[in-house]
């Protein structure tokens, strides 16, 4: 019991390393110092947390999805390994299932649950309240450390085979439609943005950069490039007088085409 | 010029720690925004002391969509309050350039932080505490994260100080020459280009559906594809920004989503 409370406080603080400067700290390779400290065998939970760390290594957040997560993954793992005695490949085998089924518990959070407190936030906004906008950041983030303490701790106290369970249970068009909803959610933020910046003159410009991307898969830095050269040249066009009269009759010709976008 | 509104080194030092927790509150809907005003309103508490219209503006301003390399967000913050500061004593200054150049510089700023943090610095650092640690050296994880730590922090601090004073200078320049108008234009095209980019490679949507069967199945996504790319992405994007025109509220928009994902895959049309 108190051993499942020290590695749910371990998961808990290692999560609070994006409250800490992203500074790696929910690392296997320091995690698993951790475990061993709390495990009794603080060579073996480095070793481990070594041999994890590399497994790990490619598993990085890039753009918009998240890998499996590495915390609760690596602490129960190394964990259950220490305690049954068995060896580092057994560690990579339990931590698989166990860091997916987190990985969906975060995906929930991450899309559902944060985006409502920022709603809170909005609101907050209009009146000017500062405070309550810190609040809802704070709750955000230790919400979720809360939430991979609790089922580092839940998880260990009842052992590894129930959480491979109770993946089995979840419907997998409930996983699957939460993957879909979870890639079309940045489309809701995009569309905000947009729609403080676009007028009726700019809108094309949305379109080159929609294409340029979906056409060519050259990478946000490169289309940001061309983008800037492209935006310094028509600055330039504009300022010399030869693309002024153009704009202004663009803004004249355009308005019905995009009222119904 | 009002005294009362000038930012000191301790007002940018306390943004400095409060940009620690910039992915602290990361979401799928607007990313880094909630902890970038978070990091913020000690500055723009400052700026707008006695523009309590000013603040409410500047608070929904900085909840807009924000994503970038965590480590180096300060040089952003930075620049950031040096245009909130000019926007605070001008009544002339665009209010939307703020946000422009943030969203312009994201993109470039996370492609240089990304590869150097998440690439290179990363990798130094585990490989150097992995070849410790795998010999059951306690000193593997605290040599991974000083190595990572320290020039990460440095760069950070440096970082923050250094966007402000780009940020004046970079202003007061514009505003000298009058150019702060073409700056803002550009900056607008720039920046509707990266989130038409954006778009285009965050926002995934793709369908399984198969007309016919066996070898001769045509696979509706191929189709779609030679119609055109991202043809669903886009065709989401569109709903989205139609539906907030008509006032519908995010949230509704967001569980609407949660709800046409678990459908559509119910009945196997994603």
């Amino acid at each position: 019991m108190i051993t499942a409370f020290l590695l749910g406080l371990i998961a808990f603080v290692s999560q609070c390393e994006y409250a800490l400067g992203t500074s790696l700290i929910c690392r296997p390779i320091v995690t698993g110092l951790l475990t061993g400290i709390v495990m009794g065998d603080i060579k073996a939970g480095v070793i481990m947390g070594a041999t994890l760390e590399l497994a790990f290594i490619g598993s990085f957040s890039v753009g918009g999805s998240l890998p499996p997560d590495v915390i609760t993954g690596g602490i129960l793992a190394i964990a259950f390994s220490i305690a049954s005695k068995s060896g580092v490949e057994t560690v990579l085998l339990l931590a698989l299932p166990i860091a997916t089924f987190t990985l969906i518990m975060k995906n929930l959070y991450n899309g559902i649950i944060i985006p409502m407190l920022l709603h809170k936030a909005d609101d907050y906004a209009s009146e000017g309240n500062c405070k309550g906008i810190e609040r809802m950041h704070l709750l955000s983030g230790f919400g979720l450390s809360l939430l991979l303490g609790v089922i580092t701790f839940v998880a260990f106290y009842l052992g590894g085979d129930v959480i491979t369970n109770l993946l089995k249970m979840i419907p997998t068009f409930v996983q699957r439609g939460l993957e879909v909803a979870t890639g079309i959610i940045p489309a809701l933020g995009f569309a905000m943005l947009a729609r403080l910046l676009l007028n009726k003159e700019l809108v094309v410009y949305l379109f080159l950069g929609f294409f340029i991307a979906a056409y060519t898969g050259i990478p946000l830095t490169g289309i940001a490039i061309f983008g800037a050269i492209l935006a310094i040249i028509l600055v330039n066009v504009s300022s010399n007088g030869v693309g002024v009269r153009e704009t202004v009759s663009n803004t004249q010709g355009g308005e019905l085409e995009d009222e119904d976008f | 010029m009002k005294t009362s509104n000038k930012i000191t080194d301790k007002d940018l030092n306390r943004v400095f720690l409060r940009s620690f927790s910039m992915e602290f509150s990361w979401n799928y809907e607007r990313q880094m925004s909630l902890a970038y005003v978070y990091a913020m309103i000690p500055a723009l508490k400052k700026l707008y002391a006695d523009n309590r219209e000013g603040l409410i503006k500047a608070l929904k301003r900085h909840l807009e969509f924000f994503n970038m390399t965590p480590h180096i967000v300060t040089l952003m913050l930075g620049i950031s309050i040096a245009m909130e500061k000019e926007n605070s004593e001008s009544d002339s200054f665009d209010e939307n350039s703020i946000n422009n150049i943030k969203t312009a510089l994201m993109g470039p700023l996370s492609g240089i932080g990304d590869s150097f943090f998440w690439g290179t610095l990363r990798l130094i650092a585990t490989g150097i505490g992995t070849s410790l640690a795998l010999k059951g050296n306690i000193l593997g994880p605290i040599i991974f994260l000083l190595i990572f730590n320290i020039p990460h922090i440095i760069i950070r601090y440096i970082f923050t100080k250094m966007g402000y004073r780009l940020g004046t200078e970079f202003l007061s320049r514009l505003e000298k020459t009058g150019t702060m108008k073409k700056v803002t234009y550009g900056a607008s095209i720039l920046g509707l280009i990266v989130i038409g980019a954006m778009t285009s490679q965050m926002v995934s949507l793709t369908t399984p559906l198969a007309i016919g069967q066996g070898e001769g199945a045509v696979v509706v996504q191929n189709i779609l594809n030679d119609i055109m790319p991202g043809i669903l992405p886009l065709a989401t994007f569109g709903a989205v920004y139609y539906l907030l025109g008509k006032n519908v509220k995010p949230l509704t928009i967001l569980l609407g989503m949660a709800i046409f994902g678990i459908l559509g895959s119910f009945i196997g049309i994603f």
